[in-house]
């Protein structure tokens, strides 16, 4: 898989295409409108990571280009800017998804695949992880075979530690990712550990231990 | 004591007209008697030369005596001193039984050898009365122009003062968190009211210009800090994934998450509200009130579960406002998990929405500030809940903008916050 992370703040772009590279993607970086211009003229990718704010132009004219030149790569925005206009026009201009600053790399990774899913993974409706089977698209789990009973909760989480999977997502990923920005107190994460407490439960009941891992104050993670 | 100046004006005339006018009224008196004295005086004498000179030539024929004109006594005594001036006396008239007032004056002439003495007689009745009436007419003027004088001045002091009123009115209303102008005359017929008007722009257009940049200086602080938190944010997820972590080490990192993710939430509210203060929400439409109230709450009890304080709603259907769609999103969510976060176990919540108020009721214990502090900014509580303290501040910020009136009433152990949008 080939991403491109157009982002300017050196850091940022360095620390998102160390993440993607882990996650076995093959990575391209750009630090300005020019140089993401060149990139996206010279290869084709399965998903462009774009920031609005870039030297040398807006990410959104970047879009604009894109689109004109019938190139369908999957684009995902990320913006300090959390003003809905930016999200609107964005959407509008064909983006494919749009995650504002600071966001969870486990949030953007999520994104991607699911992305990737959507546009181009016909076939990969199903995720399989060992024992676990996951069907994106009738929103159900099983263990070998074994149907999970998950609620939506349940659902949204296991899909997120599984795209995730062998990386710890840390607890505030995972309470934003089922509750939203707003989700960020003490009372969250105890709901984010009472369906970890569940989901393991259920995992238990189909002969499936120790798939979720707690780590320490910091976390958890699915192992294969 | 205060008194208003109007009030303190007519006091001040009050005393110090009647002052003046009692004085001038004494004055007047006393000059009126000095001149009427001057007058008997001149006619006295006068009187006396025409009697001697009747009665020199008309001698043995004039009588000496007439009673109430004069008396020609021959007297060779030296006449005393205090003779020779007007001086008062009565006369008794026996057909009308009354003493009558007279003023009489002595004078000394001399006649073939002999000496005589002349008195002549002026009634003072008629003086007196003239006097008195013409003290009256005098009386009556004063106090008219008394009366007059005060009404004078108390309607041209009120029409006087009218822009002072009109400006302190406008500064009184002049609310520096709406965007309303503050428009005062430059030009009110009075150079003071003029330069008070000046001033009073002057100082408004700087308040103004201090409040745009502290708000600006949020909202740029709050987009510039967004950056560092993101790279601090993504490189503690790739540090938690380093291999060979130590316990001690998950812990210490554990800690810098989540004051990381404080730090962020604060500051994405931060921002939020900086946003709403100057107004970059414009878009405004329809807002079904009843369906985001049900979905917020359908929400939070999906997340709470079983730890979900009963609730009681009380929802009318098809509520509707107009305004930003996300702001009231926001409102009616933060005073929902307000009423969640800050509840005792097993506590209530009650939900009241109709077309002109939205209520919420929530358990819990009392506040330990004043309930007029509840809806500034790092304004907590005295529970545990790690909020950020902005949330109520934006709830406020958003009935400010939309004129919604917000009330807080606590009673019997329960919190009572009402929202009303329409006070028609």
């Amino acid at each position: 898989m080939k991403l491109l992370v157009i982002e300017d703040e050196p850091s940022l772009l360095k620390a998102v295409v160390e993440f993607f590279t882990q996650e076995d993607f093959l990575c391209e970086s750009a630090g300005s409108y020019k140089e993401g211009i060149r990139k996206i003229e010279d290869f084709q990718y399965d998903c462009i990571i774009l920031d609005i704010n870039l030297p040398g132009g807006s990410g959104l004219e970047l879009l604009k280009y894109l689109r004109r030149n019938k190139n369908s790569d999957g684009v995902i925005i990320i913006s300090a800017r959390d003003s809905l206009d930016d999200k609107i026009a964005g959407l509008d201009l064909g983006a494919d998804d749009y995650i504002t600053k600071p966001f969870h790399m486990s949030e953007l990774n999520a994104r991607v695949k699911a992305l990737i899913r959507r546009k181009y993974g016909q076939g990969k409706n199903i995720l399989e992880l060992g024992s676990l089977t996951i069907d994106v698209l009738s929103r159900t789990a099983h263990i070998d075979q074994h149907p999970l009973m998950l609620t939506k909760n349940e659902y949204d989480l296991l899909l997120f530690l599984v795209t995730n999977k062998n990386r710890v997502v840390s607890r505030q990923a995972i309470a934003e990712h089922l509750f939203g920005e707003e989700a960020n107190n003490l009372s969250s994460f105890d709901f984010v550990y009472s369906h970890i407490k569940n989901l393991k439960r259920k995992f238990k009941e189909k002969g499936a231990d120790d798939l979720i891992q707690t780590v320490y104050g910091l976390g958890y993670k699915i192992i294969i | 004591m205060n008194k208003t100046l109007q009030q303190k004006n007519t006091q001040n005339l009050f005393t110090r007209l009647l002052i003046i006018l009692l004085v001038g009224s004494l004055l007047f008196y006393v000059l009126m008697r000095m001149q009427a004295r001057h007058m008997q005086r001149k006619q006295l004498e006068l009187s006396q030369l025409n009697m001697w000179n009747a009665f020199v030539h008309q001698r043995g024929i004039m009588p000496a005596h007439v009673y109430g004109e004069y008396d020609i006594v021959e007297s060779s005594n030296a006449l005393p001193q205090w003779l020779n001036d007007p001086r008062d006396t009565t006369l008794y008239y026996a057909n009308q039984k009354q003493w009558h007032p007279f003023e009489i004056m002595t004078g000394r002439f001399h006649l073939n050898g002999k000496d005589y003495q002349v008195t002549t007689y002026v009634s003072s009745t008629e003086i007196n009365h003239l006097i008195i009436k013409v003290f009256l007419v005098e009386a009556f003027i004063f106090v008219l122009l008394f009366v007059a004088v005060i009404y004078i001045n108390r309607k041209t002091s009120a029409a006087l003062w009218m822009p002072f009123r009109e400006t302190m009115k406008k500064l009184n209303e002049f609310d520096i968190t709406k965007k309303q102008p503050f428009e005062v005359p430059a030009q009110t017929g009075i150079t003071e009211f003029n330069e008070l008007n000046a001033v009073a722009d002057n100082l408004v257009t700087k308040a103004k210009q201090a409040y745009h940049n502290q708000k600006q200086f949020v909202e740029n602080a709050s987009h510039e800090i967004q950056t560092p938190l993101a790279i601090i944010r993504s490189k503690l997820e790739l540090l938690i994934n380093q291999p060979g972590m130590t316990e001690k080490t998950a812990g210490l990192l554990a800690d810098i998450t989540e004051a990381n993710e404080r730090l962020s939430q604060m500051n994405r509210n931060l921002l939020l509200l900086a946003k709403i203060e100057n107004n970059q929400f414009p878009a405004k439409g329809p807002v079904d009130l009843s369906v985001l109230l049900n979905k917020i709450i359908d929400t939070y009890q999906l997340h709470y579960e079983e730890r979900f304080p009963s609730i009681s709603k009380y929802i009318q259907q098809n509520v509707s406002i107009t305004a930003n769609p996300s702001l009231i999103e926001i409102l009616i969510n933060n005073l929902v998990r307000n009423a969640i976060i800050h509840n005792i176990p097993s506590g209530f919540i009650r939900v009241e929405l109709n077309s002109n108020a939205f209520k919420i009721w929530n358990s819990g214990p009392a506040l330990e500030m004043a309930p007029e502090q509840l809806f500034e900014r790092f304004r907590k509580g005295n529970d545990e809940v790690k909020s950020t303290g902005l949330g109520l501040a934006l709830v406020k910020q958003i009935c400010q903008l939309y004129d919604f009136k917000l009330d807080y009433h606590y009673a019997g152990e329960t919190h009572e916050i009402t929202v009303i949008f329409d006070e028609t």
